[in-house]
């Protein structure tokens, strides 16, 4: 009973946490598609998910590449991102 | 003093030497020797991370961990990257060395990649995503999410795909794998552990291989939030015994938000993961005596960062603060049934995007006291030690470099 009370909490907590983002994101305007976005977009929005961003001067342009492919297999990113934040990084680095 | 001018002159003529050559060189030779020095398809990259810490348990303190992780990446191609980790830890005394991971990916097509050895399992986040000390917030697992205590599959041997794809405005990741699955514990050899799920198998205990998979929904083009559903299904005892067809069905919800908030001029990052697993109910006989419970267990985990990157107070734009609640239930009916849950703060001072201190209080209580300090509240501190988190308050300091 207890352990039911808990899942059906967490159950509410996801709920409700998708509601709170939903209005959230959608406040903040920004419906753009990705593939309009720029490279330092994405980067800036998928490179914090899991970790704090790298930045582009970590790394020099052959290192980016293996990093990437990394992320890409590791992140599930798209390959059409993927692409974009490698060039972008290679670019500002 | 004349021995000192013959010397001077030496080098001198040496340098000029190799000076003159290069003088006559032209560009086209420089650029050739500039192109030969260029990395070509198979690419090598070592990276990886270290931490250690010291921790104050209500039993003692000490300090702990000293941990390496070397992290091997080696890119044949455009489509083929061969991962591996070690890690090389002190244990009692000794040095340890384990292997976190070792696999290989192959880029299928733009929307999927195949994927084979030992990786970590997709199983909800934490495994796959947030174990790494330095990206870990808090400098303990949650209850549930290290050895000893672990509800859910964490790495296996096996074979994946996996891909990420665009919809809508939003997108999709996906992973389907088969490994060798979980084995039942029949009491046979750690009789206390009777009935207990062991995620370690990599020598199949019988031919029946576990099917899991994990669906990651990223509804909006900010990528802000992602919900995630993980399952995993498996036969799980051995080879030509009467457990041989007790299946196992292993669940999970995960959910990420990660958003730059511009009013509080910081980062706020929300994680949760909630783990179910099951096993049919079947009766062990160990020795004398026989048992047969629910045999069911949960933990899960909700965690808060805010991290305040674009104040324009440089210290406080490297510090974040980190909380976190944890719970884990195990089997209740089980001789190793537990039931507890814990507290966690953090403030954590980043000396750059990989290298952090954490500061950490936190606070581990359980309804059912007796029972599990009798089992693992003895044997000093260390928070993943076997036997799972010591019970009471812990101030925890740890520092983890990744490189
Ligand atoms: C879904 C989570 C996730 C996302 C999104 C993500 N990373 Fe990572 N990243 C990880 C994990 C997990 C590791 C640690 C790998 C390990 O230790 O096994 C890592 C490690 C790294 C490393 C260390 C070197 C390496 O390859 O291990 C770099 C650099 C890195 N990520 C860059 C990026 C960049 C750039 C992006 C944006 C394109 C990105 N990450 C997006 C999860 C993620």
């Amino acid at each position: 009973m207890k352990r039911k009370t808990k899942s059906i909490l967490f159950g509410l907590f996801v709920g409700l946490f998708a509601i709170g983002s939903l209005v959230l994101v959608s406040c903040s305007g920004s419906s753009q598609l990705v593939t309009e976005k720029t490279g330092a977009q994405l980067w800036g929005e998928n490179c914090v998910r899991c970790h704090n961003a790298p930045s582009p001067p970590s790394f020099n342009d052959y290192q980016w590449e293996t990093i990437a492919l990394h992320m890409r297999v590791r992140a599930s990113l798209t390959e059409e991102e993927v692409a974009k934040i490698v060039e972008f990084l290679k670019m500002a680095n | 003093m004349k021995r000192f001018n013959k010397l001077s002159m030496m080098v001198a003529v040496l340098i000029v030497g190799f000076l003159l050559p290069l003088y006559g060189q032209d560009a086209a030779t420089l650029q050739q020797e500039v192109d030969a020095l260029k990395p070509r398809l198979s690419r090598f990259l070592l990276r990886g991370y270290a931490h250690s810490g010291f921790e104050k348990f209500e039993e003692g303190s000490s300090f702990v961990g000293g941990s390496f992780n070397p992290i091997f990446l080696w890119q044949q191609s455009d489509r083929l990257l061969f991962e591996a980790e070690l890690e090389v830890e002190l244990e009692n005394g000794t040095t340890r060395l384990g292997l976190e991971y070792a696999n290989m990916s192959f880029i299928l097509s733009k929307r999927a990649i195949v994927r084979v050895g030992q990786f970590l399992i997709p199983f909800g986040i934490f495994a796959e995503r947030l174990h790494p000390r330095w990206i870990n917030r808090l400098p303990s697992n949650p209850l549930g999410f290290s050895h000893g205590e672990q509800v859910g599959p964490s790495s296996a041997l096996g074979v994946e795909l996996r891909g990420g794809a665009p919809v809508g405005s939003g997108k999709i990741n996906y992973s389907v794998y088969v490994i060798n699955g979980p084995t039942l514990n029949d009491g046979s050899v750690e009789a206390e552990e009777v009935g207990q799920l062991h995620y370690d198998n990599y020598e199949d205990n019988n031919d029946n291989k576990a099917i899991g998979g994990r669906l990651g929904i990223l509804p909006f083009s900010s990528s802000a939030l992602e919900l995630g559903v993980s399952a995993q299904m498996a036969n799980v005892g051995d080879r030509g015994s009467v457990y041989e067809n007790t299946g196992a069905q292993l669940f999970a919800v995960d959910v990420s938000f990660v958003k730059n908030i511009t009013p509080l001029k910081s980062i706020v990052d929300i994680k949760a993961q909630y783990n179910l697993t099951r096993v049919n109910r079947e009766t062990y006989t160990v020795g004398t005596e026989t048992f047969r419970f629910k045999n069911e267990s949960n933990a899960y985990f909700v965690q808060g960062v805010i991290k305040p990157a674009f104040v324009s107070n440089t210290f406080l734009q490297k510090l974040e603060l980190a909380g976190r609640y944890s719970a884990l239930q195990l089997a209740p009916d089980a001789p190793w049934g537990a039931e507890k849950t814990q507290w966690a703060v953090s403030v954590n001072y980043w000396l750059d995007w990989r290298t952090v201190i954490k500061f950490s209080y936190q606070y581990t209580d359980s309804p059912v006291s007796e029972h599990l300090e009798a089992e693992g509240g003895s044997g000093g501190g260390g928070a993943e030690e076997e036997g799972g988190t010591p019970l009471g308050g812990a101030f925890l300091v740890h520092w983890s470099f990744g490189f």
